[in-house]
């Protein structure tokens, strides 16, 4: 789910419906003022560009690995030496024409095999998270701030008892206890699961003070249903802060998923995932430091993107809602 | 150290996790000769260790690194010889005057206690206290450490210990002096079992409960001084001990530091820095990483290695599919890369490719390869004519118990790959630390094959390496340890033939070819035997070889006013 | 006032039953049975099931989540006669692996994680606090722009990346620093700074960035209150309108989440802990989940979530005793 003009476009034209409110607070400018904000903005193209490549790398792995020559799960005895408990022959961890990323001690397995792989878990954890968490953050939202009362209450409360728990200390507790057969699925659950407070808290602020506003009044009065009010009326008003928050939030799983599988509880071995290299590279750090700062850069550079990214929509959108 | 479900799981954790202090098993040469010197008398010995020890009481715990702590503290009727010993596997009398003696149908020992002996309170130590000590291991919930007391002395079933069923009925006290042991059946190798950890002497009536988790009444050379559990344990002379009364402890230092909860890396680069009192630190087997920081020749001076005691293997289930068929276990012998997880496993510093069943430290080890192969390397298309023999030629596939443990996972991605080549399809079942022994032990719940490791419970003899390995009665419900569940009628007899020999030379031949035999229907794949590499402080002496566990006992200081 | 308290007393006692209540439930039905792991090896099925009538663990669930609950209040025993074991208030539980009530365990790792919260929260508070207002000062210029560029990576970066990193760095390569251990502050206050500077660093750093964005923002926007527009016209002094007027209220909200983050530290950096081996509650939880030892991953996360409700509450009263405007209403 990368940033493209096409969704951009959609939230345009969300915002264009209800232009002609005269409201201080009205939601955004024409979709196309965006997308050409956003192009001029260097930064946002540079992280898009390095989001896409990873993208890229997740999608055709199979097929750079036939380029590069090892897969993933190869063994390569002949790259490391077993008289130094393994540790990668040559300069950088092994880097040389066969292992464009070097190898990794003890089996000589290609680190940039790995990588590319790894690129897959990464990807598809942190996506399918925020997927997940948007659906549930932006349906309990809608519902407790448009039904208010006893709903708001129940979802409130909930809301703020999980915000309150420690949520990596029990993350790692329950996946460690579970077991490992459908990793990749109950990370994404257990991740979202802890996750969609933050985005329901603000969804939430937002659909009751839009829920005063006049064209819901009018919709209401022209005898539309409470369904046709939250999705029609008040869901395309926050399709802009739906954007901003889970931009915002994918980072966060990136990071999250890593760590996970850093602490031992992510993805069971031999799958490669960038957390779960870092980890075993640390025992190595003194003297393989190429073992830690390939997936450290990727793993690194991935996040800040999505972190970069996610400022600038930002801070486009605000200043396109200020321009409006 | 958490698990303790089997005893291959105390074992082999205890080497895992790195918190044995296994040294160097009889390599004099390779320690350079340093930390090789007779210590002097005095100073503090450190012993850093990432994992706490798992029980002080010796009822309970029963590993490597804990038996060596044990030595320094508990004294038994009898126990392995000094590290420094020409036979450091022997078993020698400790607080008696001899080795047992044995009465003609060989079901009665007879012990003669010293004079003098003492614990660390004054108290004398007769052979009440010893009895008493003893018979703890029938204790329901203190009893969980070594079996052999209870698999070997006669007791009747409702026995549960002092505490529930008062003295014990198998052991008898005639005089201050003398205890006589009276055996369910002959056990030509009983003063091994008074060796053991558990077999010590304690205050009559003291120890109950959790008393002795947090405590020790001493009567080896040390005594508790403080314990704060996962963090120190500090030891200091038992002013009640006398040196005259034994003849293997030398305790040399004045006390004794355990300082636990460091990781591994924290360790070595303690070791490799050497600062402070760090000159007088001992710890259990480096890091493979480590390795290749240690190559500078004052390091390489300080390296002391020793051999295996255990085998790390690859249980095959006789009782699923393929591996019912002897070809296809033996297939797997010739096709797995040893070199290849030796390499995964540290290099050849920290592992040899093991072809038998028993390794080359223990007593009765002999030397063959029924599945040979260049550099030990595999051999796939010998495996490929035997799976063709049997119609699999195209491969099958099975699923393989791991525990969730870096190097573990490592060897099991090597055979993965190793047996790729033979169009066989391993899954992984990666198992958590904590219950894998209990799930692979349970045979309802484990695979087709689990990789783990099997030590001897004494090294003087193979009577504990090979047979709870492939002894067909021995398979339970739970607990199990014959992990093939082979049940051959041929291997149980044999087993009880050399068992029933009283002598020990003439049995520890007959278990080489037994293993020989056993490997002939591969019930197993012999991996590896993991060895050490131990890095001592520049002012350690007397670090010497023993069996797989360090003689802390021997161990001092050269220059005690240092550090 | 009071009743305020009073609300946010019972408020905060809910939750905490909720957590345990949760907690306890996942629990129960996830641990490993510890009846096997006492019982050891060559345990029969009736020493398991004498086991688990000495423990309770036969008895129904909810029989179980009091005498926890009670044990917590008033302590408890587990089993009876000659092998009772005594667990005394407030009591965790009993880890059954390593043979030591919960508490004591935590209590013997607390210091080390209160020094490396309490050093990480200085540093980020000093830096994320200085950088923002420089920011706010600077806003638009060079300096503005390059902390914003520092903050965004500051946030990205994963904490063992750059534990890692540094390490490398400071200890191998340039050899600055000593291989972090836990020194006591007693022995070598030097070293001890030497040790701890690296974990400090690397905790801090996220929190450092967006208290940086938290404090600029906060201070832009109030600069452009009408308040302090007035007071500048009324000629006050630049100094004394920023003290007086632009910094108490803009610094407020730093407050809210510095209680919180700071509270959410106490019960363990988990990550930090375990990479740089210092022996806190976040390397006991970390170890305690390799060695599945279930009693002590509950006892820390009960812990961590006590912290967390309780410095939320301290802070809602801070905050109530600060700003008067929220002084009124401000049970939500």
């Amino acid at each position: 789910m990368t940033f493209t003009p096409t969704e951009l476009e959609v939230e345009g034209a969300a915002g264009g419906e209800t232009a002609g409110e005269p409201a201080p607070s009205s939601p955004p400018a024409s979709g196309r003022r965006l997308v050409r904000a956003f192009l001029r903005d260097r930064a946002a193209v540079a992280c898009s560009a390095y989001i896409l490549l990873v993208v890229l790398m997740a999608v055709f792995a199979p097929l750079l690995v036939k380029l590069s020559g090892y897969g993933p799960l190869e063994f390569d005895q002949g790259a490391v030496d077993p008289n130094l408990g393994g540790l990668p022959l040559g300069w950088g961890g092994g880097i040389g024409a066969d292992h464009w990323f070097g190898v990794e001690p003890g089996n000589g397995r290609d680190i940039f095999a790995r990588i590319v792989y790894g690129a897959r878990v990464s990807m598809t954890i942190a996506l399918l998270a925020t997927a997940l968490t948007s659906v549930l953050g932006v349906v309990f939202g809608l519902v407790a701030g448009y039904f208010g009362g006893r709903v708001d209450m129940v979802i409130s409360r909930v809301m703020e008892f999980l915000m309150a728990f420690p949520a990596l200390i029990f993350m790692i507790a329950v996946l460690s206890a579970l077991p490992a057969d459908n990793r990749q699925v109950l990370l994404v659950v257990v991740i979202s699961f802890f996750g969609w407070p933050y985005l329901a808290r603000i969804v939430r602020g937002q659909t009751m003070s839009l829920k005063q506003r006049e064209f819901v009044e009018s919709a209401r009065a022209s005898g539309a249903s409470s369904a046709q009010i939250i999705f029609k009326e008040i869901l395309p008003n926050l399709s802009s802060t739906i954007i901003v928050m889970t931009t915002l939030a994918v980072p966060g799983y990136v990071g999250t998923e890593a760590g996970l599988s850093f602490l031992g509880v992510g993805v069971v071995p031999p799958t490669p995932s960038w957390g779960q290299m870092i980890a075993s590279s640390v025992p190595w750090y003194a003297v393989d430091p190429a073992y830690f700062l390939f997936p450290g850069a990727f793993l690194f550079l991935l996040v800040l993107s999505f972190t970069v990214l996610g400022d600038r929509i930002k801070k486009i959108v605000e200043s396109g809602e200020g321009r409006a | 150290m958490a698990t303790r479900t089997t005893r291959a799981a105390v074992a082999v954790a205890a080497a895992a996790l790195l918190l044995t202090a296994c040294t160097n098993g009889g390599s004099d040469e390779a320690a350079g000769g340093s930390s090789t010197d007779t210590p002097a008398v005095g100073g503090t010995v450190h012993m850093l260790q990432n994992a706490d020890f798992s029980y002080l009481d010796p009822a309970r715990g029963f590993d490597g690194g804990v038996n060596a702590f044990y030595r320094l503290v508990y004294r038994g009727l009898t126990m392995q010889a000094a590290g420094d010993a020409e036979d450091p596997n022997a078993i020698v009398p400790d607080m008696a005057e001899s080795l047992g003696t044995a009465s003609e149908d060989g079901l009665t020992w007879t012990y003669t206690l010293k004079d003098g002996l003492k614990f660390d309170n004054g108290d004398p130590i007769t052979s009440a206290e010893v009895a008493f000590g003893i018979s703890r291991a029938w204790d329901p919930e203190i009893g969980i450490g070594s079996p052999w007391l209870k698999n070997t002395v006669e007791a009747p079933e409702d026995y549960l210990g002092p505490y529930q069923s008062g003295e014990h009925p198998g052991i008898e006290t005639p005089d201050e002096g003398t205890l006589v042991f009276h055996l369910k059946t002959p056990f030509p190798e009983f003063d091994n079992v008074l060796a053991q950890p558990n077999a010590v002497p304690f205050p009559v009536g003291s120890g109950a409960g959790d008393e002795f988790i947090n405590d020790i009444v001493a009567s080896g050379p040390y005594t508790l001084d403080t314990y704060t559990p996962g963090s120190l344990i500090k030891l200091v002379r038992n002013e009640h001990w006398d040196a005259e009364t034994d003849e293997v402890r030398k305790a040399y230092p004045d006390a004794w530091e355990f300082e636990i909860g460091l990781d591994g890396a924290t360790i070595d680069e303690r070791l490799m820095a050497g600062q402070g009192s760090d000159v007088n630190a001992i710890s259990g087997r480096i890091q493979a990483a480590t390795l290749a920081r240690v190559q500078t020749p004052e390091l390489q001076d300080r390296l002391v290695t020793s051999p295996a005691y255990c085998t790390t293997y690859m249980g095959m289930n006789t009782t699923k599919a393929p591996f019912d068929q002897v070809e296809v276990r033996q297939a797997m012998n010739w096709a797995i890369d040893r070199t290849s997880l030796q390499t995964a496993s540290g290099g050849n510093q920290l592992a040899d490719p093991a072809t038998t069943i028993i390794p080359e430290a223990v007593s009765g080890h002999k030397d063959f390869d029924l599945y040979p192969s260049d550099d030990y390397s595999g051999d796939p298309e010998k495996a490929l004519e035997l799976l063709a023999e049997v119609g699999l030629e195209d491969g099958f596939s099975f699923t393989l118990d791991i525990r969730s443990q870096p190097i573990m996972q490592a060897q099991a991605e090597s055979i993965q790959q190793s047996l790729a080549a033979v169009n066989v399809d391993v899954k992984l079942n990666v198992i958590d630390t904590s219950t894998y022994y209990e799930t692979i032990g349970t045979p309802s719940q484990q695979s087709d094959a689990a990789i783990t490791g099997w030590c001897p419970d004494w090294a003087s003899s193979a009577s504990t390496m090979v047979p709870p390995l492939v002894d067909g009665r021995l398979i339970t419900d739970k607990g199990n340890t014959n992990l093939a569940q082979i049940d051959d009628e041929a291997v149980n007899a044999r087993i009880d033939e050399i068992k029933a020999m009283t002598d020990i030379a003439a049995a520890n031949t007959a278990w080489g070819e037994f293993d020989e035999e056993v490997m002939a229907l591969a019930p197993m794949a012999p991996l590896l035997w993991e060895k050490g590499v131990f890095l001592p402080g520049e002012n350690i002496a007397g670090y010497h070889p023993s069996s797989n566990m360090t003689d802390l006992a021997i161990i001092g200081l050269r220059d005690p006013s240092q550090g | 006032m009071i009743r305020v308290l009073v609300n946010r007393l019972l408020g905060m006692a809910v939750v905490l039953f909720l957590v345990c209540a949760f907690t306890y439930v996942i629990f129960f039905v996830l641990s490993p049975d510890p009846a096997v792991q006492i019982c050891g090896k060559n345990c029969t099925p009736e020493a398991i099931d004498q086991i688990r009538a000495n423990l309770g663990l036969d008895q129904p669930f909810w029989t179980q989540f009091w005498t926890f609950l009670g044990g917590l209040f008033a302590g408890r025993t587990y089993g009876t006669g000659a092998n009772a074991i005594e667990c005394v208030a407030p009591c965790l539980g009993y880890s059954f692996q390593s043979s030591q009530p919960v508490t004591d365990m935590i209590l013997q790792r607390l210091p080390v994680s209160v020094t490396v919260a309490v050093g990480a929260a200085v540093l980020w508070l000093l830096a994320g606090v200085s950088a923002g207002l420089v920011s706010a000062v600077r806003e638009g210029r060079f300096a503005d722009r390059f902390i914003a560029g520092l903050t965004l990576t500051g946030m990205s970066v994963p904490n063992y990346v750059l534990a890692l990193s540094l390490q490398f760095l400071l200890v191998v390569t340039l050899g600055w620093l000593p291989f972090p251990q836990a020194v006591a502050f007693g022995d070598d206050p030097g070293q001890w700074f030497a040790n701890f500077l690296m974990p400090w660093i690397v905790l801090s750093i996220g929190a450092a960035a967006v208290y940086t964005r938290l404090t600029r923002a906060n201070v832009i926007e109030t600069l452009q209150e009408n308040y302090v527009r007035t007071a500048r016209a009324k000629g006050l002094s630049p100094g004394l309108v920023w003290r007086r007027h632009a910094l108490r209220p803009a610094l407020t909200p730093i407050v809210t989440i510095f209680g919180m983050d700071f509270a959410g530290l106490l019960g363990g950096a988990l990550i930090t802990e375990t990479v740089f081996g210092l022996n806190g509650v976040g390397k006991l939880a970390a170890d305690s989940i390799t060695k599945n030892d279930q009693p002590v991953i509950m006892g820390v996360t009960l812990l961590a979530a006590f912290l967390v409700v309780v410095g939320n509450m301290v802070v809602d009263l801070l905050y109530t005793a600060i700003d008067p405007r929220v002084r009124v209403g401000s049970s939500a």
